[in-house]
């Protein structure tokens, strides 16, 4: 498993595939506390939700060091994310910077169900250097 | 603009454990007491992602399935809420640009420090 601070700017990631079921849609919202009907109306995945499972399966391919912190987050809801949808998640670093000791790496994703993207996302976390 | 109404939460450990568990994000920081008392924050704190997670339920209570195919999040990370936090989301109209209502949107804590500020939107209705 890779570590993430030597992984280049520019790095792109092979295609990580995921699916989200009714049963971890439902753990995700149980967790989280929420209680829109939304969501049993219409049979869709929170879009955080998709984020937060992208980055998810990220974490199963790349180490991230304990204690690394969320530093910035933009998401773009393209489509909404039917339950049991199979999603393919391409993740590439877009920054990785060292900074007064503080590895900063910055990761877009995009998220694509059926061949076309539901939601794209921009992650930056942050690390001391010396955790790397 | 439609009115958007604030979410609260009250943060708990076992919050915490259920959104690793749910998330599969399992970093100490958030999970593991001991080891978090060694670090800066001196114990654990919620995952980015939980709390952002609040101005998502809102937006998406205000908005419904406008916000799922098309609404968008642009955030920083300011300070660490923590187990025992009372956290609101809330958020406040701005101008609507390029056929997108927009928001500023924030999270503070039950002493009015903000957590989460940035900006949501979300397409204009036809």
């Amino acid at each position: 498993m890779p570590a993430l601070a030597d992984l280049p700017t520019g790095h792109t990631f092979d295609p990580i595939k995921f699916t989200v079921d009714a049963a971890k849609s439902r753990a995700y919202r149980a967790a989280t506390g929420d209680p829109l009907s939304l969501y049993d109306d219409t049979n869709a995945v929170p879009p955080l939700a998709v984020a937060a499972f992208a980055l998810g399966a990220l974490m199963k391919v790349i180490e991230l060091p304990d204690g690394t912190l969320h530093g910035n987050e933009a998401l773009q809801a393209h489509a909404a994310v039917p339950v049991g949808a199979t999603l393919t998640c391409v993740p590439t670093i877009t920054r990785n910077a060292t900074r007064a000791g503080t590895v900063f790496i910055t990761f877009e994703f995009v998220v694509s169900h059926n061949d076309a993207p539901a939601i794209t996302a921009r992650s930056t976390v942050l690390f001391p250097a010396r955790a790397s | 603009m439609a009115e958007v109404a604030p979410v609260s939460r009250v943060l708990t450990q076992a919050m915490l454990h259920a959104y690793a568990d749910a998330s599969g994000d399992h970093n100490p920081i958030h999970i593991d007491e001991a080891f978090a008392a060694t670090t800066p924050m001196g114990g654990t704190i919620a995952h980015g992602m939980l709390v952002l997670s609040f101005i998502s339920e809102m937006m998406a209570g205000a908005f419904g399935e406008r916000w799922l195919a098309s609404g968008s999040l642009d955030v920083r990370f300011r300070a660490p809420a923590r187990p025992g936090d009372t956290v609101t989301a809330r958020a406040t109209a701005q101008e609507p640009r390029d056929g997108r209502l927009r928001y500023a949107v924030e999270v503070v804590n039950q002493t009015d420090e903000v957590l989460i500020s940035g900006t949501a939107e979300v397409l204009s209705e036809a």
